[in-house]
């Protein structure tokens, strides 16, 4: 019997002219938007391969270890999978600077590779969005008449004069309905799939392959959820006329306005200053300490003057640079020395220059490393906290939990991106290491090169790589279990109003 | 009879869910609106009137002529417009300010004079919350509105038709034409009223708060602005009407509306700006100082070989100093003019063949009477080319009317040394003007009325033909 009535449903719904128009619409604008995309993702590809060969430049032309120490540059190489949902992939900072004497983080980023920031002028869309769109409009038009118009009809009374249990009904109507949905959904994909594979500059593995099944699954997901919200409308209004503006209305209210009115509607004056300054003092006290201490070391040892450089060559090729930022609490103090020619009457200081750095540059390690403890809480605190608070009141709308799904399983979310900022980390501490190995800070190429420039060629490599696949699915598991979870409400409650109306 | 018409029209309107749920959605976000406005606007105006005064004061801190001429003009704001509320136009991804300043060392002593710099802006490089779209009258008209005015007209002739009414009103000696007109009236005043009062509410709200001054000009902007948004309203009417009578049943004719308006209002902005923006490659930021560190490594070396041979002629070093010190600043200011030109075209093309789409075109003109957006960005970007003019012209009139100076412009010694009051350097003013804004707004408004023009005519022609 339930064979039977999905079959009439399903014919029902194939032959109909909202079908085949959104499949048709979708199908262009899916096409149009990929191709628009996959350019976007080479140009910016190209952006990346030209930025990692200018760093590699500059680093080869840097002589001593502590002028290479401001050129250690990384970048973020674009994410494939931006295509289907770019999340915060094409906005946040994507190159920065590692060096031993702070530690990075999201807010000492730049930008490389911008040809025109004026762009930002037009929102960029992505395939994710269009689904957004077009596929809840298209479930909630399949749904709004699917009870109401057979009841207005009287085909319902009809049908339930058989002997069908209205909860084998409501089935076949939802199995029929999601597998006639399901038709440009997946066409979607199939097509958006070919294009990037027929793409010459890009190459799709595995682990991407089962992060386009996963975006795939959300959609499911978050399809079935507006198809149910016009079935609930559509089994609690008696007309159809009434269903369809409801339903039109709850379509714009959650996919239009929900999204953007409710950020600053939530938005807290509460300013950010007071966790921040006193965070700020804290480091500059870390620092401060260190530089005392410096300072103490210059002061007693044999070479008269407070001089950082010990005057060696006069001063020439020397920088000392304290850097500072309140408003990300960056504080650091650079000192790259690149002298290249040592007069002979400053033999005799060499030892002791070396003997200077080898104290304090391990010391300026120390005070980044606890200056970073309390950066970290800090900015934990002023800027993650609202950001993930915002993105918990954006779930209440199905739109927010879809997109943050599919950015989980592109990897372009917050947490993904934080993962190259945790890589950066881990490169600062192996190059640290690297440095030590090499017993560089009181190597006399510390500072000078006149015997000889560094050879830069066995020195640790960046490299970034997404994390895992299960790491992402781990990201999108709650959001999809919440969209599950709406999905059974929703049922249970169609079920309970259906099983008490009269037809 | 067309009173008749639009009468009962709008007391079937009055009394249906759609008119509940629209009054009620249009009060909310025009009130949403008004609020974040009083509470954000004192705030913005307070920090560029600030950074006016600080820049205006390191100005007249100066007093020698040629510290004056080097050192340049300094930060120029862009001034907020009190308009804000009506359409933010992206603002956020415009820079608020250019500058002038002196950056090229041509030599150990020598530095080439201010020139102007254009900033780019970057608010979302840190910023991790996530992307929303500002809830501005732009926003409410554009896409809240436009979906109203479809889901009031999708039925409003194919379900006349479909239960047959519509036959009973054309069997009365009742024209064609005015039926059309009689819905077309209804429509729009039932979708007017609360339209109107929302914003009537949301200006109560706003003119009501202590901190905000409008201003008189101000109003004949948010007339024009009102009934720029009623005649993008009329598009879309026209719009529901034509598809509506040109469609058997009104399940068919909501779905082509729907997709219509998703396609033109949702994607084509962006889709084809994002296609038109490709055709062009503007300079990157890398070629940019690629090509500056080039150009002031040439001139350095130009300007060392010729100092050579200048050695024991003061006089001689003197005329060549002030030449390279205008070529520097010359070619510093040159290069950052055609970044600008480029990224400005680049910006142009996207933006007119995104006409297409009528949101856009409700949009930009909102942007130029509002003083938001990239048209009023060029203006202020005008207004700084003329000032620093003026700012070059002074320093020339200032140097010609002391008799004691050698009028050679570059060098300290060759200029001017009599103190200047510091009330007499120009200050930077950002004005906008209504009329300028209404050459500006032409193609837009005249594209907007013919859109409506040729779907209204194309409706009439349909509706005349159709059987009923």
């Amino acid at each position: 019997m339930l064979s039977t009535l999905i079959r009439r449903e399903l014919l029902d719904n194939l032959m109909t002219f909202r079908f085949i128009a959104t499949v048709v619409i979708m199908l262009l604008l899916v096409v149009a938007n990929t191709f628009v995309l996959i350019k976007d993702y080479d140009r910016r590809l190209a952006s990346y391969n030209a930025a990692v060969n200018a760093n590699h430049e500059r680093m080869q032309e840097r002589t001593t270890y502590s002028s290479v120490s401001i050129s250690w540059d990384v970048v973020r190489p674009p994410n494939l999978l931006s295509i289907f949902n770019v999340g915060l992939d094409k906005r946040l900072s994507n190159e920065i600077f590692v060096f031993y004497g702070f530690v990075p983080t999201l807010w000492d980023g730049q930008v490389h590779g911008s040809t025109n920031p004026l762009l930002n002028l037009f929102s960029s869309i992505d395939i994710v969005f269009i689904f957004e769109v077009v596929l809840s409009l298209m479930a909630l038009i399949f749904a709004y008449d699917a009870l109401a118009g057979e009841r207005e009809r009287g085909t319902l009374r009809l049908v339930l004069t058989h002997p069908v249990s209205r909860a084998k009904i409501l089935l076949a109507k939802y199995i029929s309905a999601m597998m006639c949905l399901l038709v440009p959904l997946l066409m979607s994909f199939l097509l958006v799939v070919i294009l990037l594979t027929t793409s010459p500059i890009v190459s799709l593995k595995v682990d991407d392959f089962l992060r386009i099944g996963g975006i795939v699954l959300s959609s499911i997901a978050y399809l079935s959820i507006f198809y149910l919200i016009g079935l609930l409308i559509s089994v609690i209004t008696r007309r159809t006329s009434t269903a369809l503006m409801l339903a039109m209305f709850v379509w714009g209210f959650l996919v239009l306005v929900y999204p953007n009115v409710i950020l600053v509607a939530i938005t807290s004056a509460e300013s950010s200053q007071e966790r921040l300054v006193p965070a700020f003092n804290q480091i500059e006290q870390i620092w401060e300490e260190f530089d005392r201490e410096r300072k103490d070391y210059l002061a007693n040892d044999p070479i008269p003057g407070e001089d950082s450089h010990l005057g060696v060559a006069g001063g020439s090729g020397f920088d000392e640079i304290w850097h500072k930022a309140k408003s990300t609490l960056l504080y650091t103090y650079l000192a790259i020395s690149y002298v290249n020619k040592l007069d002979d009457e400053f033999e005799p200081r060499v030892p002791h220059v070396q003997n200077y750095y080898r104290t304090i540059v391990p010391k300026t390690i120390d005070a980044a490393e606890r200056a970073w403890l309390v950066r970290k809480q800090a900015l934990e605190s002023v800027f993650f906290r609202p950001a993930i608070v915002d993105r918990i009141f954006l779930r209440f709308s199905p739109v927010g939990m879809y997109d943050a799904a599919t950015q989980a399983w592109a990897g372009t979310d917050l947490f993904g991106l934080r993962d190259f900022y945790e890589a950066t980390r881990k490169y600062r501490r192996t190059l640290i290491d690297y440095l030590y190995d090499k017993n560089a800070f009181g190597d006399r190429k510390w500072f000078s090169s006149d015997k000889g420039a560094v050879d830069w060629d066995s020195s640790p490599q960046f490299s970034f790589q997404r994390s895992d696949v299960h790491v992402s699915a781990k990201r999108a598991l709650p959001d999809l279990l919440l969209m599950l979870m709406v999905n059974l409400i929703l049922f249970w409650g169609i079920f309970f109003v259906f099983h008490r109306s009269e037809v | 009879m067309i009173w008749h018409i639009t009468k009962r029209e709008l007391y079937d309107n009055l009394n249906s869910l759609r008119f509940a749920l629209t009054t009620v959605l249009l009060f909310v976000l025009m009130l949403i609106n008004a609020v974040i406005h009083v509470q954000e606007h004192p705030e913005r105006m307070q920090k560029y009137h600030d950074a006016t005064t600080a820049s205006v004061s390191a100005l007249r801190s100066r007093t020698d002529l040629f510290g004056i001429a080097q050192e340049g003009p300094g930060n120029l704001y862009k001034k907020p417009s009190s308009l804000y509320f009506c359409e933010e136009g992206g603002d956020i991804f415009l820079p608020d300010y250019a500058y002038g300043i002196s950056r090229v060392q041509i030599a150990n002593n020598l530095r080439a004079f201010w020139s102007l710099y254009y900033p780019g802006a970057f608010p979302n490089v840190f910023n991790i919350r996530p992307d929303t779209v500002k809830v501005d009258w732009g926003f409410v008209i554009g896409y809240v509105l436009s979906l109203i005015a479809i889901l009031f007209t999708f039925d409003s002739i194919s379900s006349e038709r479909e239960r047959g009414t519509l036959r009973l009103m054309l069997a009365n000696s009742v024209p064609r034409h005015t039926v059309l007109i009689g819905k077309f009236l209804g429509a729009l005043v039932s979708i007017s009223i609360p339209f109107t009062l929302a914003i009537l509410m949301n200006l109560l709200v706003i003119s009501m708060s202590r901190d905000i001054d409008l201003g008189t000009d101000v109003w004949i902007r948010l007339c024009i602005i009102f009934i720029i948004s009623i005649l993008y309203l009329c598009l879309f009417i026209a719009l529901g009407l034509f598809v509506s009578s040109s469609v058997q049943n009104s399940v068919a004719s909501l779905v082509i509306l729907l997709l219509t308006w998703c396609v033109f209002v949702v994607f084509v902005p962006s889709t084809l700006a994002s296609i038109a923006s490709g055709f062009s490659n503007p300079m990157t930021y890398d070629e940019y100082f690629k090509r500056r560190n080039q150009d002031i490594k040439d001139l350095t070396e130009e300007y060392v070989a010729l100092l050579q041979e200048t050695r024991g002629l003061p006089n001689k070093k003197i005329q060549i100093d002030s030449e390279y010190v205008a070529k520097g600043t010359e070619q510093e200011e040159r290069l950052a003019q055609e970044q600008l030109t480029q990224q400005i075209a680049q910006i142009q093309l996207a933006r007119s063949v995104t006409r297409i789409s009528p949101v856009t075109l409700m949009q930009h003109l909102l942007e130029v009477f509002v003083g938001t957006g990239f048209e009023r960005h060029q203006q202020f970007l005008e207004n700084v080319q003329r000032y620093a003019r003026e700012y070059r012209e002074f320093v020339v009139d200032m140097d010609r009317a002391d008799p004691d100076s050698l009028h050679i412009i570059g060098v300290r010694e060759g200029m001017s040394k009599k103190p200047i009051s510091p009330e007499s350097i120009p200050t930077f003013e950002d004005t906008i003007s209504l009329s300028r804004d209404f050459n500006t707004a032409t193609i837009d408004l005249f594209l907007l009325i013919l859109f409506f023009v040729v779907l209204m005519s194309g409706t009439y022609l349909r509706f005349i033909r159709v059987e009923v």
